[in-house]
């Protein structure tokens, strides 16, 4: 009760998600499509420049994110840029119907569990993480706006020169 | 529809005029403004029950009716804005009670002005706001005019999240100018020009309870000034200043298996000129598939009487009113919302009944032979710009 | 006016220690999950109400905004 009332005048509670300069936790998930019992994990991108991107059919700036990470992955992609999209929909039919209306090419998996949101330490949706060719999470981005896509590239760009 | 958005949770409902709830738009999410445009109307129609016979001088009189019209725009600006303008029209006719008297038989009965009021109302709202990583911050201006009514009023109103988004905190204050002028004609009045002013604020809070469950509470407090007497009603004169209070609380819970969610809300009410009340309203919101929702909801309503409330009116008293609306009474309403969406169209429709009686209250006090029933309906179209 | 805020406290922290997750908050975004699924229809209502009973607000308030009769 006690922890309550001092939680509930909670100033920034101490980020237990994994920062900037950290590597990224392994991740290993099925993906999301019709039938598929394939699994997908992030150690195969290694040597790509990777936004973690996690997701659900119920996040509104994801509405807004997808087309422009779409767009970001055509562009870059030959350079090698890639783009992960975690999803954390509980009912799997909602997530499957958002990329109906929102369709990507770049892999989307699927974590019903919240493991993996937990080992990132997610402090909201959406979140996504850029992750450099050797692991390293460089950039920890929250939420989305229509203009965080012209911000994103700049950094992209920085990360696949090094 | 798969995505209302959501990743914080929803602010709490903020003050506003009495029409707009803009706040309501961005209680969705607290932090980020909407994706899309969205258009709304609506049609409704108010018909109050034709007064009883045995209560009303001259027999069963017609009383009100209202043919109301909406329209609404939300519509995201930049990064980090949003604006809404909210426009409502209202076509009202009909007769209302004027005062009431002792009759012969003993029982108080209500006296209808004679002649057909018929007037019509504009109300015009714009509210903008602004959206950062744990809050929000929204100004609201809004604009009414009818024949013998004109209003005023801005207010702001501000949200803000915890840092781990369980808690939302809420304020707003609003301050509105009125200028009555009331038309000549079919009654005398109880004033040619007046004007009023009301000032309020309020306070809430809202907290996750779990995955499925959320509870707000909210505190408002609202204090009137100036001319506050119907000018149309004979045995009328109140006091010049009126202070309120209102405690209000809510819960919403959803339930999978049926993939329904119940709402309940609760207030209480009290005032200075003795006015006491209680309001429960609940809802069951119940999912027909993806795209229909079908929502029963009751309402139950109990007020006490005003201290200067009285049928035959004592006009020696420094206050005094025999206006239903201040009497003691208890009301129960309820009705049906179906919604029904087709691509990015959603359509909706509503019927509501409500009805008046001194018995259902909490409170005891003078039945009013004027007390109100009536039926409502509206429809509706809306249209989101995916 | 103390005791009011102290019970409040109290009812807030019964109603839930255990944080919900971002991600956890799905449901908590549905449309029946709002405090206002259809503030036309909400705001409707209260304008109603509030012209043919002495009470207002709680969810919002001033603006004078009718004459009503």
């Amino acid at each position: 009760m006690l922890l309550c009332l001092l939680g509930l005048l909670a100033l920034p509670a101490g980020a237990a998600g994994v920062q900037a300069g950290q590597a990224a936790p392994p991740l290993s998930l099925p993906l999301l499509s019709a039938g598929s019992p394939a699994v997908f994990t992030l150690a195969s991108l290694q040597g790509k420049v990777v936004y973690l991107d996690f997701w659900a059919s119920w996040c509104g700036p994801c509405r807004v994110s997808f087309p422009q990470l779409e767009q970001l992955r055509r562009e870059l992609g030959p350079r090698g840029f890639e783009v992960l999209a975690v999803n954390v929909d509980e009912v799997e039919a909602d997530a499957l119907r958002f990329l109906q209306e929102v369709p990507v090419t770049y892999p989307v998996v699927r974590d019903a569990t919240g493991e993996t949101p937990r080992s990132y330490g997610i402090p909201g949706m959406p979140t996504g993480f850029l992750i450099d060719r050797s692991g390293v999470i460089r950039l920890v981005h929250q939420g989305y706006r229509k203009s965080d896509g012209a911000a994103l590239r700049a950094s992209i760009m920085e990360v696949l020169g090094e | 529809m798969a995505s209302r958005p959501g990743d914080k949770h929803p602010a709490l409902l903020a003050l506003t005029s009495s029409a707009l709830l803009l706040p309501a738009y961005q209680g969705v999410r607290a932090d980020a403004p909407p994706e899309f445009i969205e258009l709304g109307t609506r049609y409704s129609k108010y018909e109050e029950d034709n007064t009883q016979g045995s209560k009303t001088f001259g027999g069963s009189s017609q009383r009100y009716e209202v043919d109301a019209a909406q329209f609404h725009l939300l519509a995201p600006v930049l990064d980090s804005w949003a604006v809404a303008v909210d426009v409502q029209w209202e076509d009202m006719s009909g007769a209302s009670p004027w005062f009431v008297g002792q009759s012969l038989d003993g029982g108080p009965k209500v006296i209808m002005s004679g002649a057909s009021i018929e007037d019509t109302r504009t109300e015009v709202s714009v509210t903008t706001r602004y959206y950062y990583d744990r809050g929000n911050a929204g100004f609201n201006y809004v604009h009414s005019d009818e024949d013998d009514y004109e209003s005023n009023a801005v207010a702001l109103d501000g949200a803000f999240n915890s840092a781990d988004g369980m808690t939302t905190y809420s304020a707003a204050i609003s301050t509105s100018a009125d200028d009555i002028e009331p038309t000549q004609g079919s009654v005398p009045t109880n004033t040619l020009k007046d004007n009023k002013d009301i000032s309020s604020a309020w306070i809430g809070v809202s907290r996750i309870v779990s995955k499925n469950a959320i509870v707000r509470f909210g505190l408002a407090y609202t204090y009137r000034d100036g001319f506050l007497t119907d000018p149309y009603k004979k045995n009328d004169r109140r006091p010049s200043e009126r202070n309120e209070w209102a405690f209000s609380t809510g819960y919403r819970q959803y339930f999978f298996w049926p993939d329904g969610a119940l709402q309940a809300d609760y207030r209480y009410f009290d005032d200075d000129w003795g006015v006491a009340s209680h309001t429960l309203d609940l809802a069951w919101h119940q999912n027909l598939g993806e795209r229909t929702q079908l929502i029963p909801f009751l309402r139950y309503y109990s007020q006490g009487e005003a201290d200067f409330f009285a049928n035959i009116a004592d006009t020696d008293k420094r206050h005094y009113s025999d206006d239903y609306r201040l009497s003691s009474f208890g009301a129960v309403s309820g009705g049906l919302r179906v919604r029904h969406e087709i691509g990015n169209w959603a359509l909706s429709a509503v019927g509501e009944r409500y009805e008046t009686d001194e018995s259902w209250g909490v409170y005891s006090g003078q039945e009013s032979p004027a007390l109100v029933n009536y039926w409502r309906y509206s429809f509706g179209l809306d249209y989101i710009f995916r | 006016m103390k005791q009011l805020a102290i019970y409040l406290f109290v009812l807030l922290c019964l109603s839930g220690c255990e944080t919900v997750q971002p991600w956890e908050r799905g449901t908590l975004a549905k449309r029946e999950m709002q405090w206002q699924p259809d503030p036309m229809e909400t705001s409707l209502q209260a304008q109603v109400n509030s012209s043919k009973e002495a009470s207002s607000g709680g969810q919002g308030a001033a603006g004078g905004g009718c004459g009503c009769n």
